[in-house]
């Protein structure tokens, strides 16, 4: 367990120095509070609301393709990286992997998954 | 890095052929309307995929995937047994599957990919692999049973399913992660290997991750007490699918832990002594099975629901599947592999009948007079349950009793005896389906129905199914030592 101890100092001081400026801050800092200053910084949004409106379903539909697709996409680097090492055989399998991609895109098209 | 030669590919064959199969009926998913073509590509590819595995099996056990994967005796029994279960569920499907919402196609894809996921888990020689199957499994199997979307039931039940399932999935997984980390390796030679060495008590880490491990593969075969989902998964799903799962799913399941316990947990033999299971393993084995077989008899007693009670008799049946293992013998693994073989078809057999009935067989009291209205049926019913309960002219009687005998020859004395007075309350609980057919009068009079006549004949699919369980059931009690001198322990 001795090789973990480095580690767990550096959070311990990270932790510290962290909490140790804002308690500094809120401490010795000068406060003059403001309706302005109060309100959310910059972001615009009011951090508290009710989720208003309605969103499609659609969108859900969409977002998983996305995910599924794009997910499955991914292998493709670690593949790219050593194509030269498996040579053709990794080539048919990557088709073969593309291929059953495929299928599940004409599936999602044929079920008009893609239609808006 | 060593790329696999081309060659290993041979050894998934008939997996290969459900997931083309599966692939080639979602190309055409939106455009088949009929569930008899759906049915037939499954059923060929059961088929071809049963045939296949016998008939490409080499002389001795190879493996290949950088030793992941195996063909061997045992594997190949238990890949026949899923084909045949997934080429009867098929067939059973046929009555109702065509309903508005599912698409047969689709469906039967799901099937071929979950018996696909089953091959593979049954001959995986590493956790990975093993894990990888039998998530194929229950990914496939949790859409199966909410498939029916127009029902609320099926929902409710797929959602309970799915996140027990996925609970126990974790579980497993997180077991595989603590014997990685206690042994470094994930094959179950290795695993074997550092576990001679060490033993089993002197890692923590270890037995905890063999503790999940455990879990995780009971769930699969719903034994006591990872079994609250069956019921209510079962009772859901959509009849075949529930089929499907209380036989296939538990078969592949107890095909893996099966395959664990034999290439891990077991001691090193000497030639004083054969290998036997680990003392610790057998007694969660033993603690598993025991409260298996007193539950599922006990609680199946309440049920009025066909389902329901079909699903703690599969319950109550993982317990006695399991005897097998617990006698830690080669002839042990034997027992259990047959036992499984023959409950499949008793169970799917069963199942048929719930299905030939529709929603008449879905409740106990829907058997009321049948043997006068339908006596064919109700005949076959018989026949299933009779092998349920263990009645010897059947198929239930043998596997009953070599499975109890292998405990007994190990000295597990008082489990063969909580195993054969279980089997007297299960009698009751089967028998009084056969009572309600034979000596009950139907509360509704048979002319009442003018279409009885009509909606009686069964389609020419769900009969040759019937007549398949039917047969195996008949055969599996007259001549035993077929299925025993095919059985190979792994």
């Amino acid at each position: 367990m001795s090789e973990y101890f480095g580690i767990v100092a550096c959070f311990i001081i990270a932790g510290a120095i962290a909490g140790g400026m804002v308690v500094l801050a809120s401490v010795l800092g000068k406060k003059t509070p403001s309706l302005a200053k109060s309100e959310p910084f910059e972001c615009g949004e009011m951090p508290f609301s009710l989720p208003g409106g309605k969103l499609a379903i659609k969108f859900y539909l969409t977002a998983i393709l996305f995910i599924l697709f794009d997910v499955e996409v991914v292998f493709l680097y670690p593949w790219a990286v050593i194509y030269r090492e498996i040579g053709m055989v990794g080539l048919v399998e990557m088709g073969v992997f593309l291929g059953i991609l495929l299928v599940g895109y004409i599936y999602a098209w044929s079920n008009k998954a893609l239609d808006w | 890095m060593t790329p696999v030669p081309i060659t290993d590919v041979a050894l998934l064959v008939p997996e290969l052929i459900l997931i083309g199969m599966a692939l080639a009926l979602l190309l055409v998913a939106s455009r088949i309307r009929e569930a008899g073509l759906a049915t037939a590509g499954t059923v060929l590819a059961a088929a071809l995929a049963a045939v296949l595995t016998i008939w490409l099996m080499p002389q001795s056990s190879v493996s290949g995937f950088s030793e992941m994967i195996t063909i061997d005796g045992y594997s190949q029994f238990f890949k026949v047994l899923i084909a045949s279960a997934l080429g009867l569920t098929a067939l059973l499907s046929v009555k109702r599957v065509d309903v508005k919402f599912v698409r047969p196609a689709e469906y039967h894809a799901l099937l071929l990919l979950a018996a696909a996921g089953m091959m593979f888990a049954v001959s995986s020689l590493d956790l990975m692999t093993l894990y990888l199957g039998l998530e194929l499994t229950t990914l496939c199997s949790y859409v199966l049973v909410g498939i029916t979307v127009d029902k609320p039931d099926s929902n409710e039940a797929a959602i309970k399913y799915f996140l027990l399932g996925s609970f126990a999935s974790a579980l497993f997984l997180y077991g595989m992660a603590l014997i990685y980390g206690a042994t470094g390796a994930t094959d179950f030679q290795t695993i074997a290997l550092v576990l001679s060495e060490s033993g089993l008590g002197s890692d923590p880490l270890f037995v905890a991750g063999a503790g999940l491990l455990t879990a995780g593969l009971a769930f699969k075969i719903a034994a006591v007490p990872f079994h609250a989902w069956a019921p209510d998964a079962y009772e859901g799903a959509h009849a075949p699918v529930a089929a499907f799962l209380a036989t296939a799913s538990k078969a592949a399941g107890l095909a893996a832990l099966g395959r664990v316990c034999w290439a891990v947990f077991k001691t090193p033999s000497n030639q004083l002594q054969l290998d036997k299971l680990l003392p610790e393993v057998s007694m969660v084995l033993v603690g598993l099975a025991a409260l298996s077989i007193i539950v599922g008899s006990i609680i199946a007693l309440a049920q009025t629901n066909m389902k329901r009670l079909l699903a703690y008799s599969s319950i109550a049946h993982a317990g006695y599947a399991l005897l097998g293992f617990i006698s830690g013998t080669d002839a042990g693994a034997v027992a259990t592999m047959t036992y499984a073989f023959l409950y499949v078809f008793m169970t799917l057999g069963a199942f048929g009948i719930v299905i030939a009935l529709e929603d008449r067989g879905e409740t106990l009291d829907g058997y009321q007079g049948l043997a006068v209205q339908r006596p064919k049926t109700a005949a076959l019913m018989l026949l299933f349950l009779l092998s349920l309960t263990g009645i010897p002219p059947t198929a239930g009687f043998m596997a009953k009793f070599v499975v109890i005998l292998n405990v007994v020859q190990e000295g597990y004395y008082a489990l063969a005896i909580l195993a054969v007075a279980c089997s007297v309350i299960t009698a009751f609980v089967y028998l009084r389906v056969a009572v309600l057919m034979y000596m009950k009068e139907s509360p509704v009079a048979a002319a009442a129905d003018p279409d009885e006549t009509l909606s009686s004949r069964l389609p020419l699919a769900v009969s040759a199914a019937l007549a398949v369980a039917a047969l195996v059931t008949v055969i599996g009690g007259v001549f035993p030592g077929v299925l025993t001198s095919w059985a190979v322990a792994p």
